[in-house]
């Protein structure tokens, strides 16, 4: 009886305990992109990307759709999202060796704040973060400040490049191309602040999900997961 | 206090001046290349590792010129008159220098006439607008400390005050510079306030190398006596800056290697092991540190001796500020989320350094014409 009184104790006390840390966990993971409970600023839509990366099947359909729709240069290392590959010695999981990347659009970007003429911006209404090239030194101090080398610089426009999320073709109704022309649709776009978008549901129902480099606390809009 | 120094006529400077024209032409020849064909045809600066050997160059002079206002400074303002025997030469180089180290931040940057859009839409929050406002103001300074150095008459008061702002914008312009590299968290090996620290010392280090070394050439060895003292007082100074220089990298150097796994200790073990351990053990440590501290403690006041010192610590120097920007991005940013470590690697091209010896050339012929043009022996002070 004693036995089993302080079994249970245990157990009551070992869920106490981890209650606080449900959170971290993911159990819930909209909680995680929430913009009041961890500090992002409102925004009135809230782009964000979740690349599920068991579906990713490495076509790089989406570097060559984002490479023809924005006419970047035919430079290799001049791209706005590349589909990297990890090494099969690192992961016995075929379906979880590609990982896109591109620009996380962090709404805490050392981008923006190293940038010394204010040419690298975040927008006020969607979070998403642009150069004016008309502005753009070249002196490359975001490109060193970047954890996730999401930005090159281009000769042709004179200026630092980075991925927008297509924001033109948002402002058209259209998705960004890269997802539109996801063949596995490993790539899903939409708005945080919408329960009902493609991204909060996906989010909700995912068994776990992850940023990239969580420790630079740059609070990426962009998240990974392989549990759907 | 004040001593009539007899004026320097037979100064070596047609060599020198020769040499900058040849430099001046031969990097103009490359600046001129690149403005036609563009950085990504002329330069080999990558996306991985944008920052190469034009700003490592950069850093190298203005830091140098900076630490030259430093003494002088202490000269002016805190009344250490054995500089002050040299002070016309101290604001010249601190000018030449920091000129020379213009032409290498403007060879860097991919739009430099946008720089305009620094006044007009600045980010207050980034710490190169400062590097590039404390910089100007520098600029702004020492030219006035020129005039005032070249004026028959001036007030002891307003000398003195345009020296301690010199030395002051000279601190802020330098450490800021440290945090331009300090302020990137992305970069381990740079993140923090030890390039801030490191940058001033060894500038005000250099300073006192190349007073010592360029009075050494301007008398052909054969420094009068009333200087001499002033020479071996800056010497003592640079021992002192080697020493707190490595200090201060000894104990980076075991932050870094202990920080694991990490980026910084990457780019360490690519110092000490790795891709750079030549430019590391040879440049950093045998040229920079062990030969002209040997020189410096057996100098006994021969004013040769630390001027070889201060020659030889210049090229070890100079390793110090390539090895420090190129390692901070060797080790890749995107192997932190793919699992893998693999080192960036970066070659300058010769464009490159082409352009770096015209920064060089730039010195060598605004700075020995100066010579040849001007008195630059201060008479009294």
């Amino acid at each position: 009886m004693e036995r089993r009184l302080f079994i249970k104790g245990l157990g009551a006390i070992t869920l106490i305990t981890a209650l606080p840390f449900t959170d971290a966990l993911a159990l819930d993971g909209y909680h995680h992109v929430d913009p009041v409970r961890d500090g992002r600023p409102k925004k009135k839509h809230n782009y964000a990307m979740v690349i599920v990366q068991n579906r990713c099947i490495g076509c790089k359909a989406c570097e060559l759709s984002c490479k023809k729709t924005w006419n970047l240069s035919e430079k290799p290392e001049n791209y706005r999202t590349k589909v990297m590959y990890i090494g099969k010695a690192q992961s016995f999981n075929y379906r979880r060796s590609w990982m896109p990347v591109l620009c996380n659009q962090c709404d805490n970007p050392p981008c923006v704040s190293v940038c010394p003429t204010s040419a690298s911006y975040k927008r006020e209404e969607d979070g998403i973060i642009l150069v004016d090239p008309k502005k753009c030194i070249g002196c490359k101090t975001c490109m060193a400040g970047c954890p996730y080398d999401a930005r090159y610089y281009d000769e042709r426009i004179h200026s630092v490049d980075k991925c927008t999320f297509c924001q033109p073709r948002l402002e058209k109704g259209l998705e960004p191309a890269c997802v539109e022309n996801c063949l596995m649709g490993a790539r899903v776009f939409g708005d945080l602040n919408d329960p009902e978008s493609d991204v909060s549901k996906l989010l909700r129902k995912a068994m776990s999900y992850h940023v990239l480099k969580p420790e630079e606390g740059t609070k990426c809009n962009v998240f990974y997961t392989t549990r759907t | 206090m004040s001593e009539f120094i007899m004026n320097n006529k037979n100064i070596p400077t047609i060599p020198f001046i020769l040499l900058g024209f040849i430099l001046c032409a031969v990097g103009g020849a490359a600046v001129v290349m690149t403005l036609v064909n563009g950085h990504e045809a002329m330069y080999g600066v990558t996306r991985d590792v944008p920052w190469g050997l034009l700003i490592s160059t950069y850093a190298y002079f203005v830091i140098i010129s900076t630490g030259i206002a430093f003494i002088g400074g202490l000269a002016h303002a805190f009344g250490f008159e054995k500089y002050a025997l040299i002070s016309k030469r101290i604001v010249v180089l601190a000018v030449v220098i920091l000129l020379a180290g213009f032409t290498q931040i403007l060879m860097e940057v991919g739009s430099p006439l946008k720089m305009i859009y620094m006044m007009i839409s600045p980010n207050f929050k980034a710490p190169i607008f400062w590097m590039g406002l404390f910089y100007g103001i520098e600029l702004v300074i020492l030219a006035f400390e020129l005039f005032l150095v070249f004026r028959k008459k001036s007030s002891h008061w307003i000398a003195a005050l345009t020296g301690f702002l010199a030395l002051f914008v000279g601190v802020l312009a330098t450490s800021n510079l440290g945090y331009v590299f300090g302020s990137l968290s992305a970069k381990a090996w740079y993140h923090g306030i030890y390039f801030s620290v490191f940058l001033v010392v060894s500038g005000v280090t250099a300073g006192a190398g190349v007073l010592v070394l360029v009075h050494y050439i301007v008398y052909k060895g054969r420094v009068p006596a009333g200087i001499s003292d002033s020479l071996t007082s800056l010497g003592k100074l640079m021992g002192g800056g080697i020493g707190v220089m490595s200090f201060l990298y000894l104990w980076k150097m075991i932050s870094s290697i202990s920080t694991s796994p990490g980026d910084a200790q990457v780019a360490a073990q690519a110092l000490i092991s790795g891709a750079m351990s030549i430019n590391f053990w040879a440049g950093e440590i045998l040229l920079a540190v062990v030969i002209p501290l040997l020189l410096i403690m057996t100098a006994k006041g021969r004013v040769g001796n630390i001027a070889l010192a201060g020659f030889v610590f210049l090229i070890g120097l100079f390793f110090t500020r390539y090895d420090f920007v190129i390692a901070g991005q060797l080790p890749l940013v995107k192997e932190g989320f793919i699992g893998s470590v693999q080192l960036a690697s970066y070659k300058p091209s010769m464009a490159e350094w082409l352009i770096y010896l015209f920064g060089f050339g730039v010195f060598f012929l605004l700075y020995f014409s100066a010579e040849k043009f001007l008195n630059l022996e201060t008479e009294h002070h």
